[in-house]
């Protein structure tokens, strides 16, 4: 069923919109990343609250370090989020 | 370009010349112009008053790189490497903050970005080289002689890693900041333009994407690229001074 919608698509639509729209699709996958970097951020805001309220003296190291920590995290979301944009630019537009 | 031709770019529709060069140029410049004076007013001033205006911003800064290369790679660092990290830093934070003058920012070119992270890779090498001298290859099959392949691939990781985080990080700012000045020369109600409301409500943006971003991206380079190569210094050459405060 899938297989023969697939076939006839394939047919009936010029090869290039398919590349362009499997393109998008990719970049929508890859952006998908962001749930990671998004539970890691969550779990150093968590730990900074915790350290924070059982040490209020500390809290602007904790502070300082949390942003850095932040930061890292982000990492992988901002290589799914490049990724994203080589399959928009390079493929889908 | 034959060696290209499966990632099927046009390489004549690509500007060989790029706005973003000619920005990095201009904040090379300005710093030049910036140490110039410096040099020249510290010849001047008398050592034994407060400095004033630029020289009081001078040497915090320099105080504040010296501590942080003293803290976190060794105090056998400060005299060679906290000129390059002050250099990197400063580089790193004018290059984020020129988009607001309006012209492009060198970050947003990918080159910029590789070669901070290549700085970092030959920092890494070469301070690895100048420590374990004759036993500098062995680390390239440590910690057994079947790991050569995976070392010899994973050797190249900070390079991507640390140019990807500073180019991700600015061209999503740029991408932002682009889409809401689209949405606000869009934005109308009957025949009245509210794209003066953009005045308002744009530099929130520019503050949050090019100042904040652009400082903690600097801080977390320079954090990273002292942390990598003090990594590299084997155990009996460490001289991390320690804060006194954190010791009872």
């Amino acid at each position: 069923m899938l297989f023969e919608f697939v076939n006839f698509l394939a047919d009936a639509v010029p090869q290039e919109f398919i590349m362009k729209g499997l393109g998008a699709i990719g970049a929508g996958i890859a952006v998908l990343t962001g749930i990671g970097p998004g539970i890691g951020e969550g779990n150093v805001c968590k730990a900074a609250v915790e350290g924070v309220s059982r040490n209020p003296e500390a809290s602007g190291s904790i502070r300082s370090t949390m942003i850095l920590g932040c930061a890292l995290c982000e990492t992988t979301g901002i290589y799914g989020f490049v990724i994203a944009l080589l399959a928009l630019f390079l493929v889908a537009l | 370009m034959q060696l290209f031709s499966f990632l099927a770019i046009d390489f004549s529709k690509i500007d060989p010349y790029p706005a973003e060069l000619f920005s990095s140029l201009c904040v090379i410049l300005l710093l030049i112009i910036i140490c110039i004076v410096v040099k020249i007013k510290s010849k001047k001033v008398d050592p034994l008053k407060k400095p004033k205006g630029i020289m009081l911003l001078a040497e915090m800064f320099v105080t504040f790189i010296d501590g942080m290369v003293a803290k976190n790679m060794g105090k056998q660092f400060v005299k060679h490497f906290a000129p390059v990290i002050g250099l990197l830093s400063a580089y790193l934070f004018l290059s984020f903050i020129w988009g607001l003058t309006g012209f492009a920012s060198p970050v947003n070119l990918y080159v910029v970005p590789l070669i901070m992270g290549i700085i970092t890779f030959l920092g890494i090498h070469i301070v690895s080289a100048i420590y374990t001298k004759s036993k500098y290859f062995k680390r390239y099959t440590s910690p057994m002689a079947f790991f050569l392949p995976i070392n010899l691939i994973s050797m190249w990781a900070p390079i991507l890693s640390l140019s990807f985080r500073i180019f991700g990080n600015a061209l999503a700012g740029w991408i932002i900041m682009k889409i809401i000045y689209g949405v606000f020369s869009l934005m109308q109600v009957g025949a009245i333009n509210l794209g003066f409301l953009a005045l308002v409500i744009t530099p929130v943006f520019h503050a949050y994407f090019d100042l904040f971003s652009g400082f903690i991206q600097t801080v977390v380079y320079i954090m990273l690229t002292m942390l990598l190569i003090n990594s590299e210094v084997p155990d009996e050459y460490q001289q991390l001074e320690t804060d006194n405060s954190v010791d009872n």
